[in-house]
């Protein structure tokens, strides 16, 4: 305690120290108008929109037409992480082209997807569907407990190989191809091939989740169901089977984001993402609005931008605190909860629930 | 055999033990009235033969089938359509697809769309527009259509003059009547003129059985069996 306050008023120091250096601040204020920062700000913060936006939509369409709110869904990130960071392990050790790495991770990708999505389907069978009569607590309990099950068998299964579970199995990262891990020139800034590459496939999970709930007839049996499942019941359509779709699909695409965490520097197969996972996506879900697609998208996009331009504000050393994209993360959710609690596009009540 | 029977149907909310005893019948193309004072049991008897709520005890049969504990996507499946108390509207969808979700996946949707259009030009004319957005009338109307545009053999309405101005009752009542010559009806009404104007037989429930039933022809608010279960 006392080693905090010492160390917090340290920092304080250290940010006084930083406003007062006056000329570094002008200089800062200079470069922040310069379009190479704005360049860096906007498309590194749509990359991580775009992570941010994968790993929190299946978590908004769960509770959007179950009321569930799945605290497993960093766990599910997590064995994404993992299973595509083997694949791509084990399939490019002999090394490969940058095309056919490419090729090979979209190939991982579905695999994960595809696999995931059988293990959401299964748990919303075996596990989720016995208590959807009783209270939310009983939900959270048991999705809470599926996390911490994983996340412990994760643990020992990368111990017994020889991986540490924590912070990060850096493996992975080495397959990532040169052409992502390069530097590009965009407004005269340097800004990293992933990012670009991050910004492609959100567009790409975006569109895909929109046309389906949008253009099908099973996606709107969702959207429907999201505001009154019993009517769509009495309508005929069998509500338990699109609540078993919709978890399994919301499981797939925690996993997906999994994948694309195994190559991102700040992230990485690990056991922490089950929590850090979880964490990011719920703030991102509330912030939006629970349950809302749209508002997903908007929050990833708003969290993104934050997230990129307070790390601009660190790496300049304005702001020389490296907690500050944390924080100003929290703070958008604490202050959201107290001025519009239901989120940017949340109605005030999900779907009777 | 009688296209919907229940015999002695107990359903409980918890507790609360709502239907104690419903026994009715209804025959294939007559509307049938449930009339009663609130809380009765009128609209548990519709959600018992839906399985929305299903019965503790006793037995729903549907075209002769024992439907008693099915699940209610099977029961709605084989031809039974609720038009629910308060519409229950999907408000964030609009007019057109609260139509298309009600539609079976195989049915022509054109030709029902056309059908119920037919009849309430104001939802053509709202066909976009968010269901939340109509007025009660029009929602009322969707609701109605809804029910209709199903493969229903039987609809289920409940209380479909709540809160409607005089005129847009009148639209409803002839919306109800065109149904009704393609369905049969079992109808929850409060407004006891016009339940019996619509419907051929009346049951009447006083805590949760039937206590008197019939033809409506000739029926009044003044009889003296109706009266002493209808005022407060």
């Amino acid at each position: 305690m006392i080693g905090g306050t010492v160390g917090g008023t340290t920092e304080v120091l250290v940010a006084v120290a930083a406003l007062a250096d006056l000329p570094l601040l002008a200089d800062a204020l200079g470069r922040f108008f310069q379009p190479r920062t704005f360049a860096r700000i906007v498309v590194e913060g749509l990359g991580k929109a775009a992570v941010y936006f994968i790993l929190a939509v299946g978590l908004t369409l769960v509770f959007g037409l179950m009321g569930v709110l799945n605290f497993a869904h960093g766990a599910m990130a997590m064995l994404g992480a993992y299973l595509g960071g083997v694949l791509m392990v084990l399939a490019l050790s002999g090394g490969a082209g940058p095309f056919t790495t490419i090729a090979f991770f979209f190939v991982v990708a579905a695999v994960v997807f595809a696999l995931l999505t059988a293990v959401g389907g299964a748990i919303e069978v075996g596990l989720v569907r016995p208590i959807y009569d009783r209270t939310p607590m009983y939900q959270i309990l048991l999705t809470f407990g599926v996390a911490l099950i994983l996340e412990e068998l994760t643990r020992i299964v990368a111990t017994l190989h020889g991986v540490q579970p924590e912070p990060q199995w850096r493996a992975p990262m080495g397959t990532i191809p040169s052409a992502l891990a390069a530097r590009y020139d965009i407004l005269g800034a340097n800004i990293r091939g992933l990012y670009l590459f991050e910004i492609v496939l959100g567009l790409l999970v975006a569109t895909a989740v929109w046309l389906f709930l949008t253009r099908t007839l099973y996606g709107l049996y969702i959207r429907a169901g999201s505001e009154d499942p019993e009517m769509v019941e009495a309508l005929g359509i069998d509500v338990r089977k699109a609540f078993t779709v919709v978890f399994g699909l919301g499981t797939g695409l925690a996993g997906l984001g999994g994948v694309l965490l195994m190559w991102d520097p700040l992230w990485g197969p690990s056991v922490l993402l089950n929590i850090d996972v979880l964490l990011y996506a719920f703030v991102i879900v509330i912030i939006g609005g629970l349950g809302s697609f749209k508002g997903t998208l908007v929050a990833a996009v708003v969290v993104g931008v934050a997230d990129s331009f307070t790390t601009w504000l660190f790496t300049t050393g304005i702001v020389p605190n490296p907690g500050l994209p944390a924080v100003t993360i929290f703070l958008l959710l604490v202050l959201v909860l107290v001025v519009r609690p239901q989120g940017i596009f949340g109605v005030e009540e999900v779907g009777g629930h | 055999m009688s296209l919907l029977e229940l015999e002695d149907v107990h359903t409980y909310y918890g507790e609360s033990h709502v239907l104690q005893g419903v026994t009715l019948e209804v025959e294939s193309e007559e509307i049938v009235a449930l009339i009663g004072r609130n809380g009765v049991g009128k609209t548990t008897t519709l959600r018992s033969i839906l399985q929305l709520t299903p019965p503790r005890r006793g037995t729903v049969r549907f075209r002769g089938e024992d439907v008693t504990g099915r699940s209610t996507h099977e029961v709605a499946g084989m031809g039974v359509g609720w038009v629910p108390e308060e519409r229950r509207m999907f408000g964030y969808l609009t007019v057109e697809e609260n139509l298309r979700v009600s539609v079976p996946p195989d049915a022509d949707f054109e030709a029902r769309r056309a059908y119920v259009y037919d009849l309430f030009p104001d939802l053509e004319r709202f066909r976009d527009k968010e269901a939340r957005n109509l007025s009660g009338g029009q929602q009322q109307m969707l609701a109605l259509s809804r029910g209709m545009v199903g493969d229903n053999d039987l609809l289920l309405v409940d209380e479909p003059s709540e809160g409607l101005a005089p005129m847009i009752v009148e639209q409803v009542v002839e919306a109800l009547r065109e149904a009704s010559a393609e369905t049969t009806m079992v109808l929850v009404e409060q407004n006891f003129p016009l339940a019996m104007d619509l419907a051929d037989r009346f049951y009447l429930l006083d805590h949760g059985v039937v206590v008197e039933s019939g033809s409506t022809e000739g029926v009044s608010a003044d009889d003296e069996r109706i009266r002493r279960y209808l005022s407060a």
